[in-house]
């Protein structure tokens, strides 16, 4: 079971944290894996190209299945709205698996 | 980040690739924002292969991790056309 939370700092999102694995299936065909890691990093690595801010990321790559991101607030307003949306992105995204898919992702 | 679509999924057999060693996870990324202080030999951002490089005032350890060599505010900058560097400038430098 895959378990995710949004942190919110007032009306932003200032980052999340995704633990567990999903075991929909055997590995290499876990689809919900494969969908939660490909917006989890995705998000992460949009950020960071896209926005231009260094999100802090602290990962397990090695077991997989830990992944927590802070995402500091820039100077430049653009790049805070991109970051937002971004996140707000993946909130979605995550929420919609999730209800598709309850006995595999939980939001806390 | 790498894409790894198995990422929240479990290894083959569920144990560790690294051949039973089960050692404790890297865990790679920022350790220290743009803006934020550091002190020398401070890790600023772990990594595999040089997805950052070192900047002022920043060094490279074997594992290419980076970390302060002086104390000072951290900066992420651009390197070049498509590189990114962190630096740590003293803070009388760093305004």
């Amino acid at each position: 079971m895959i378990q995710t939370w949004i942190f919110k700092d007032q009306d932003r999102i200032s980052g999340f944290k995704i633990t567990g694995h999903a075991d929909s299936g055997e590995y290499g065909r876990d689809i919900v894996c494969a969908a939660v890691s490909v917006l989890s990093i995705n998000t992460v690595n949009s950020i960071e190209q896209i926005t231009k801010i260094m999100p802090l990321v602290d990962s397990d790559d090695d077991n997989g299945g830990f992944l927590s991101v802070n995402v500091p607030e820039s100077a430049d307003a653009d790049a805070n709205r991109q970051a937002q949306v971004l996140l707000e992105a993946l909130e979605l995204g995550l929420t919609d698996i999730s209800k598709s898919y309850k006995e595999y992702l939980v939001m806390n | 980040m790498e894409m790894n679509l198995q990422f929240f999924s479990h290894h083959k057999g569920g144990g560790s690739t690294s051949n039973g060693r089960d050692s404790a996870g890297r865990r790679l990324g920022t350790k220290r924002a743009d803006g934020q202080a550091a002190k020398a030999g401070m890790i600023l951002y772990r990594q595999r292969g040089t997805h950052i490089y070192p900047g002022v005032n920043v060094g490279r350890g074997n594992d290419d991790t980076l970390f302060a060599l002086a104390d000072g505010i951290v900066r992420f900058e651009r390197k070049g056309r498509d590189k990114r560097q962190v630096s740590v400038y003293p803070v009388a430098d760093a305004e």
